[in-house]
């Protein structure tokens, strides 16, 4: 019942000399809106929410601001979290919904890792900083996409949109490989 | 430019049918008969013969290329790129720019059509830049600039300049290679968003315009030059040099200088600079001034040309100059394509007689040839001045540096009209634009015949439409046709230059998106199993879903037919995964649903939930879908599939703006949950044993209840819901677990006979019942009272969304289409679609009177049904109408949209 779930299991789905692209275990996944004297919902979830979009923070949970009323909030187990939000929903009225179910995880890793996320993504992905996270788009279709460390990125994408993004992923591995630079 | 290698096949066009008998070399004889306008004025009638006789004929005549049949082999891609400043052309003012902004610490990208950088010092081998010849200094200066970080991309074409400094460039990878690399796309698309941008893409030469300018061996002074100093390629022994600008003149003497013996160099000024006439002089060139060329001889090659005195606006006897080629120049026209796709103004240059650029909205500056700056030594230091004013503009600052050029070559010239002639000019064949065969007599019979603006002309001559985009012909066109106005020219206008630059292929735009990966295809948790089990599947959006399950031997209709009474009969299963799914939650989220569905909700108990009905403002149905009350501030919102993102999106609208102080929040978890539904009478017997936590009898979990449970051990939102009339639950689980979940049921539902059906049987069951599918039994102008739904709108409501559209004149008039049943009285099934009148005997054109909306045959029934929006229906039940269709007319009678089971005594456990 709270084995971790995954459309993908986890599995090296490209690797080439410019990235590697493999899909991990999930982590419990929240969608956290709320808005006001936020401290309640700190208290309940052990971290300092942050406020400005793109920053995220590591604690008892990881969490990554989205928007100006919303996080995404990773845990390594929901009942602790669902339990400790609904003590503080009188006093801070919020919306929780788990979301586990709903995505999968890619990591996209290597030295070229940054100039493959190009291909699918209209951002500066030279302006995205080490620690941050945000919502855009990749190749049409919404995704999360974290950059844990200069050659790393973490993209989490709905299901259904997962296999889609996947291809362009190994595609442009290999097309990134196959480049004399 | 395709590049050369050993083993290319290349074919010639504008050679039909063979290349040494041109029909457009009818021109010798018959020529008068393919005036200007003659395609419109000939070929338009009879309108049938346009298609298969005409066009393919002139297409065909105009050698307009061949479309290939096959699938393209290779494949495409494209890239984002985010830069501080593009560079577009890498001759000597992008190269200055680039080192100025690279030496301000910039991200700079320089790019350049051609496979190498350097642009004009590629055919200027003698010029000395700051002490270095130019070849040295070009190559030291390339790998400085790669060292500084500099991305220098060759074969990169800027096709297109589009808003907020997004340019797209078309970067040619392998078309030079004889043998293609793997994982290597045949062109890559870049799309790159520039801080500023510094277009230095210099000038493109003009040809002139005289009787016989078409004869091979005649061509353009810088090609010339080019292929001399760039590619060792000597185009002629003996050629002639025909010039209004000075440049020419150093291509007659880098040719003479290369063992040519230049015949001649004719000049249409008057006086040109000394130094040219030392030059000639020393190289033993005649030297002609004040000359016009009336004509050139030569089958398929030149091999003279006529050349005449021009004094006091007389042309004078001409004189025939034996050659082998004939290399003019025209003079210079600034290369401004990019720089108006910005919406950037030109102005009129009278002394150049040519458009310079003026203003641009982009954050763009325009350097060197291209905004009409001639020779090595000023195109440098306009693009390093250019290059300061870039890094200027994003806060830095740069050094200035003045380049010294020996040897430089600076010059000027003049424009022309077509060039004058003793003959007769309405029998000259002077060509203004190469592709489309316009000559300059078919611009002035375009001016005589009433075109007055230069867009008007061009469209009757084709002047400037084919290929080149009127890269040769625009000025010189313009020339022309103002001459004939006796206006200036910038009265008479330039016509738009529109992306791309230059011709781009299709593979190029398409990209990574073609075959399977041409659009994102949605599938289910439960898809492969429907695969696996021979399902026959259609788009639904984005989604596929399995439409039907055929057996061995069965066509659709009969899997259908099938599959209904199966889930009738016993328990049927259908993946219902791709429903839109989102979960409100608040304080507020009871007031919000209020507002937005047509229902009321308060009374709605947790545990319970109910069909909601969504309107727009305009009080016309959007959406549907059963919402379960899964908490007192939680609801499960359904949508139906192709509706999720949209209606998540007009909430989120509606809550943004409208209502920001509701304290509700939406999320999407279409893709949270795997949804399975099971329909039948046995419905309850098979899911019962494997639900804990809730007991499926009437008492306990009655028609419209919700509740959260577990499913075959797995954690499930389950609700009793029906779509067909049937027993029905809805069994949610987290997505991934979908497959189980249906794998258990399937398991479990043997004893029952249980048949998997698809979409097409969902939507029989459905119909069997009257219940509606939005966007196909509404189409953006039904009301719930039209659908026969007035039940679902909360009248005590204060205001809910559509409430005041539903209160218009017009939406509570009378007569309006409203939604029934039909059934016909032969038996016959109608077609969807097929419009519906009342009196069959009318005149044609008849008053239609709305039309089929659904239709299928219908086992429960006995008989084909079917629902259709007919005016005034829901009051004329048990009338006859009648649908017209080709070979007859169908008579039915109209009746309740509910064809089984109206007591809804099946829903009973």
């Amino acid at each position: 019942m709270n084995a971790p779930l995954s459309a993908f299991p986890p599995a090296t789905l490209a690797e080439t000399s410019a990235a590697k692209v493999s899909s991990v275990l999930p982590k419990v996944r929240f969608s956290l809106r709320a808005r006001g004297e936020l401290i309640p919902l700190e208290q309940a979830l052990g971290v300092a929410l942050p406020r400005k979009i793109g920053e995220t923070v590591k604690g008892a949970v990881e969490v990554a601001c989205l928007g100006p009323d919303e996080w995404l909030v990773l845990a390594a187990e929901a009942a602790p979290v669902a339990g400790a939000c609904a003590e503080v929903y009188a006093a801070l009225p919020h919306s929780l919904v788990e979301i586990s179910a709903r995505e999968v995880t890619f990591v996209i890793e290597g030295t070229r890792a940054a100039e493959l996320m190009t291909i699918g993504c209209a951002r500066d992905i030279d302006a995205l900083k080490v620690g941050s996270a945000r919502r855009t788009l990749f190749d049409g279709a919404t995704v999360t996409l974290w950059r844990d460390a200069e050659d790393r990125f973490r993209m989490d994408v709905w299901n259904s949109f997962a296999p889609h993004l996947l291809h362009l992923l190994q595609v442009g591995a290999r097309e990134l490989a196959a480049e004399s630079v | 430019m395709q590049e050369i290698w050993g083993g290319l096949e290349t074919t010639s066009q504008n050679k039909f049918p063979s290349l040494k008998f041109d029909i457009g070399a009818v021109n010798d004889g018959a020529y008068m008969l393919f005036s200007a306008g003659f395609y419109y004025k000939t070929f338009m009638w009879p309108r049938s013969f346009w298609d298969k006789v005409y066009e393919p004929f002139i297409r065909a005549a105009a050698g307009l290329g061949v479309s290939p049949t096959e699938e393209d082999p290779d494949s495409y891609a494209s890239r984002n790129l985010h830069c501080d400043v593009l560079i577009v052309g890498a001759g000597p003012s992008g190269i200055a720019a680039a080192r100025v902004a690279a030496e301000a610490g910039l991200k700079v990208v320089l790019v350049d059509e051609n496979a190498e950088a350097g642009g004009t010092l590629l055919s200027e081998p003698q010029a000395q830049i700051d002490g270095a010849a130019a070849w040295d200094w070009l190559a030291a200066e390339l790998a400085a600039l790669k060292a500084a970080g500099v991305k220098v991309m060759t074969r990169t074409t800027a096709i297109g300049y589009y808003h907020q400094n997004l340019i797209g460039l078309c970067e040619r990878l392998t078309d030079h290679l004889p043998n293609l690399p793997a994982d290597t796309p045949r062109e890559r698309l870049w799309r790159v968003r520039a801080k500023q941008v510094v277009l230095a893409q210099g000038a493109l030469e003009k040809p002139l315009v005289f009787h016989g300018n078409d004869r091979p061996g005649v061509m353009l002074a810088g090609s010339a030059q080019t292929y001399l100093n760039r590619y060792g390629v000597l185009v002629g022994q003996r050629p002639v040099v025909l010039t209004s600008h000075d440049s020419a003149w150093y291509a007659a003497f880098d040719l003479s200088d290369a063992g040519a013996k230049v015949q001649a160099i004719a000049d249409t000024r008057g006086s040109v600079n000394e130094e040219l006439l030392a030059g000639a002089r020393q190289r033993g060139i005649p030297v002609k001034l004040g000359r016009t060329a009336t004509a050139t001889k030569g089958r398929l090659r030149v091999s003279s040309i006529r050349l005449n005195p021009v004094s006091g606006g007389k042309v004078g006897s001409g004189e025939d100059i034996a050659c082998d080629a004939v290399l003019m120049s025209g003079g210079w026209t600034p290369s401004l394509h990019l720089f108006s796709h910005t919406k950037g103004t030109l102005a009129w240059d009278d002394d150049r007689t040519t458009f310079l650029p003026e203003r641009t909205p982009e954050d763009c500056v325009i350097a060197g040839a291209s905004r009409g700056l001639w020779g090595i030594e000023a195109v440098l230091n306009d693009g390093a001045e250019k290059g300061r004013e870039v890094v200027a503009a994003l806060g830095k600052s740069a050094g200035a540096h003045a380049y010294g050029v020996a040897q430089d070559r600076p010059g000027t010239g003049v424009s022309h009209k077509e060039l004058p002639t003793d003959r007769s000019a309405g029998k000259a064949k002077a060509f203004v634009d190469y592709q489309n065969d316009v000559t300059a007599k078919d611009l002035r019979l375009a001016v005589r015949e009433g075109m007055r603006s230069i867009e008007h002309v061009k469209r009757y001559t084709t002047n400037g439409m084919a290929t080149d985009q009127g890269k040769m012909s625009n000025i010189n066109g313009l020339n022309i046709a103002a001459d004939a106005l006796g206006r200036k020219q910038p009265s008479v206008g330039l016509t738009t230059f529109r992306p791309p630059y230059t011709p781009t292929s299709f593979g190029a735009f398409a990209g990574y998106h073609r075959g399977g990966h041409f659009e994102v295809t949605r599938k289910t948790q439960i898809d492969l199993w429907a695969e696996e089990h021979g399902a026959v599947f259609e788009p639904v959006g984005q989604w596929r879903r399995a439409w039907y399950f055929p057996q061995a031997g069965e066509d659709m209709e009969a899997a259908v037919s099938r599959e209904c009474k199966a889930t009738r009969a016993s328990v049927g299963i259908f993946d219902a995964s791709t429903l839109g799914k989102i979960e409100v939650v608040g304080p507020d989220a009871v007031e919000f649903m209020n507002r937005m569905y047509t229902n009321p909700w308060t009374k709605l108990a947790p545990g319970r939930c109910r069909y909601g009905l969504l309107c727009g403002d305009d009080g016309f149905i959007r959406d549907d879908g059963v919402i379960g009350r899964m908490g007192q501030d939680k609801f499960h919102v359904t949508t139906t599939t192709g509706g999720a993102a949209r209606v998540l999106n007009m909430m989120e609208d509606y809550l943004q703006t409208e209502w920001p102080d509701l304290n509700v929040w939406l999320t999407s978890t279409t893709e949270q949950w795997s949804t399975v539904a099971l329909n039948g009478p046995n419905a309850a017997k098979l899911l019962a044993p494997l639900v804990e936590g809730v007991e499926l009898t009437e008492e306990a979990f009655p028609h419209m209840s919700c509740v959260e449970c577990s499913v075959a051990g797995m954690p499930a939102r389950l609700f009793r819901v029906s779509f067909t009339g049937e027993i029905g639950f809805e069994v949610n689980v987290p997505a991934p677990m979908g497959r189980k979940l249906w794998e258990a049921l399937w398991e479990a539902g043997q004893e029952f006979n249980i048949t998997a059906y698809g979409t097409e049987t969902m939507h029989v069951l459905r119909a069997e019942k009257g219940y509606i599918i939005v966007g196909q039994d509404t189409d953006g102008t039904v009301t719930p009272y039209d659908a026969g739904m007035g039940w679902s709108v909360g009248k005590a409501k204060p205001d809910f969304v559509g409430k005041r559209g539903l209160a218009r004149p017009d939406l509570v008039a009378e007569g309006r289409k409203q939604l029934v049943g039909l059934l016909t009285e032969d038996g016959s099934k109608l077609e969807e679609g097929a419009q519906i009148v009342f009196d069959p005997k009318q005149a044609i054109p008849m008053t239609m009177v709305g039309h089929v909306t659904s239709s299928y045959h219908s086992d429960a029934a006995g008989r084909p049904i079917a629902l259709a929006l007919v005016q005034g229906g829901h009051g004329r039940m048990g009338e006859t109408v009648h649908i017209p269709m080709p070979d007859r007319t169908i008579a039915a009678k109209i009746t309740s949209t509910i064809f089984v089971d109206p007591e809804n005594a099946r829903l009973k456990i």
